[in-house]
């Protein structure tokens, strides 16, 4: 003999079938536009940046000589004109000191 | 757009109220066109220091105190409602057509692999040959910044060595000058130096001496680079061909003469009147525009060389525009300068890609004191959303790292206030094109 557990209750929140199709189509609505919004607009420049880096790691790759110590030209430039690095040709020309911008100055 | 009107009146306004800014700057390169603007909000999400102001709905401001002219609002705006305050493209084109002065452009990492997108090649497309031989032809002699680049390697990077041996072994400077604390910002980013300037001066310290590389530029051009090209300094007129709004702002900052100063002191001056290093600075929109009203097409242009002594370069100068490059390029060079062999390899991936904050560490060994030393170092980019942790950790005196860089746009300078737009704004179409970008 079967024990009868099941019970039935007719629509237990008092949701109509016209209010049901309502919010399920509000809930995709919230959850879906956003989401496209995001990911084509972040997709978007991050596309655009991994090109841009690519390019430039490129460059690097395809350089002959890839350290700074190395370049012919930055070495010619110390040895005719500007001695050493923080030698004082450099801190003359290649070096600044900062401001402080918190006081008023205009 | 009447950008014109806007201008003066801005300027007029700005006379009255800034207040962080020294005389002879340009006080502030990003406006907001008011007639434009709809009140999206869409900048606020993108501004660094939150000096964009105006509620939901209602025209938006910009506080130019607070602004660091970064220009990340100009290209993120759906509605292209910010400008630029500076615009020099005409002067340039009279300069260029004016045979008595030599126009030396100065051409930053960034601009070659952008520069293409605004003459119809895919993005990403390295155009260096094709880049000089457009400028060629337009007059200009070529600096590559590159070279620059370079120069404040070996600038930054030795004053890094000092700074490191001083904090480790007790070394004295070798001139009995200061020598500064750790860690050490880079300073290649002038939005990221107006940052420390206005916000946080105690950290003025920590920032690398070294000038960016485009104002090393300015100032070799008008020494060194007298004997390159043979040409009196006053003649030199030298232009800054740059990925960045802010660049215009630092290179109107009045302390960038030093080769004026230096040049009337060797008795190699003609003139009594002050020149700045970088007259003038051309984002690498302004560079297109140039060179669509003299009516040069990039796309179609030879690949030509440099030219000079000036415009080479190696691969630890052109990454500069990356996120990570600059200490990518600065550890290669320390790591071979400390232990006399080179990194290998010479790739250093912990320092690449777009994650907010990297941090990476180097065990090496010290050959002039023979000692193991592990260099901490790490990179923050799109300052907006990741500077603070790390500038409240200096702060606090509780920083775990010898060497910091700070680019203030996200993923560097290659996505830099000057670029071409790629606008992600309300446009479908645009914020699907870069999905064929690739070829």
């Amino acid at each position: 003999m079967e024990k009868q557990s099941y019970q039935y209750i007719e629509n237990p929140l008092q949701v109509t079938r016209r209010e049901f199709i309502t919010i399920g189509g509000m809930v995709v609505a919230f959850l879906a536009i956003p989401t496209v919004w995001i990911t084509l607009v972040t997709s978007s420049s991050s596309r655009y940046l991994q090109a841009r880096t690519k390019g430039l790691y490129q460059d690097d790759t395809k350089a002959a000589v890839r350290v700074s110590h190395a370049n012919k030209s930055v070495a010619r430039y110390y040895k005719e004109f500007g001695g050493t690095p923080l030698g004082h040709i450099s801190e003359e020309l290649l070096h600044t000191k900062y401001i402080n911008r918190t006081k008023v100055l205009s | 757009m009447s950008g014109n009107e806007f201008t003066l009146e801005r300027k007029r306004e700005m006379n009255v109220t800034a207040k962080t800014y020294q005389k002879g700057e340009i006080p502030g390169v990003i406006a907001i066109n008011a007639t434009v603007c709809k009140g999206c909000d869409a900048c606020k999400r993108h501004c660094p220091t939150g000096a964009i102001t105006g509620m939901f709905g209602t025209t938006h401001r910009i506080d130019v105190d607070l602004c660091l002219s970064c220009g990340q609002c100009l290209i993120n705006c759906p509605f292209g409602a910010p400008y630029e305050t500076s615009d020099t493209v005409d002067e340039v084109i009279a300069k260029l057509k004016d045979r008595n002065n030599t126009v030396v452009g100065i051409i930053a990492p960034a601009v070659r692999v952008a520069i293409g997108e605004d003459f119809g090649l895919p993005a990403g497309s390295l155009v260096t040959g094709k880049l000089y031989g457009s400028m060629k032809k337009a007059g200009f002699e070529i600096l590559d910044n590159n070279f620059t680049a370079d120069l404040t390697i070996m600038e930054e990077g030795t004053e890094f060595i000092t700074r490191a041996r001083h904090a480790l072994f007790g070394e004295k400077s070798e001139h009995g000058g200061e020598i500064g604390p750790l860690p050490q910002f880079t300073s290649c980013c002038p939005a990221w130096v107006r940052f420390v300037e206005t916000r946080y001066p105690t950290l003025i310290p920590h920032l690398s001496s070294a000038k960016s590389p485009q104002q090393m530029a300015g100032t070799v051009a008008k020494t060194y680079g007298t004997n390159v090209w043979k040409k009196s300094p006053e003649s030199i007129y030298t232009v800054g061909i740059m990925p960045c709004t802010a660049k215009k702002l630092e290179a109107s900052r009045p302390e960038f003469n030093a080769a004026y100063k230096y040049n009337k002191k060797n008795g190699r001056g003609l003139t009594n009147k002050p020149y700045p290093d970088v007259d003038t600075v051309l984002t690498t929109r302004d560079l297109s525009r140039l060179f669509k009203k003299l009516k040069i097409d990039l796309a179609q242009e030879e690949e030509v060389a440099g030219g000079s002594l000036l415009a080479d370069y190696t691969g630890a100068g052109t990454i500069f525009g990356n996120t990570g490059g600059v200490m990518e390029a600065a550890l290669r060079t320390a790591y071979a300068v400390l232990t006399g062999s080179e990194l290998k390899p010479l790739e250093f991936k912990p320092v690449r890609g777009l994650q907010g904050m990297k941090s990476a560490s180097v065990t090496l060994k010290d050959a002039k004191y023979n000692k193991e030393v592990t260099v901490k170092v790490a990179v923050v980019h799109n300052m907006a959303e990741n500077i603070q942790p790390v500038v409240n950790e200096v702060l606090a005196g509780r920083s775990p790292y010898h060497f910091i860089e700070v680019m203030n746009c996200p993923g560097g300078c290659i996505n830099g206030g000057g670029q071409p737009v790629c606008s992600s704004g309300s446009s479908w179409i645009s914020a699907i094109r870069p999905w064929f970008a690739w070829k």
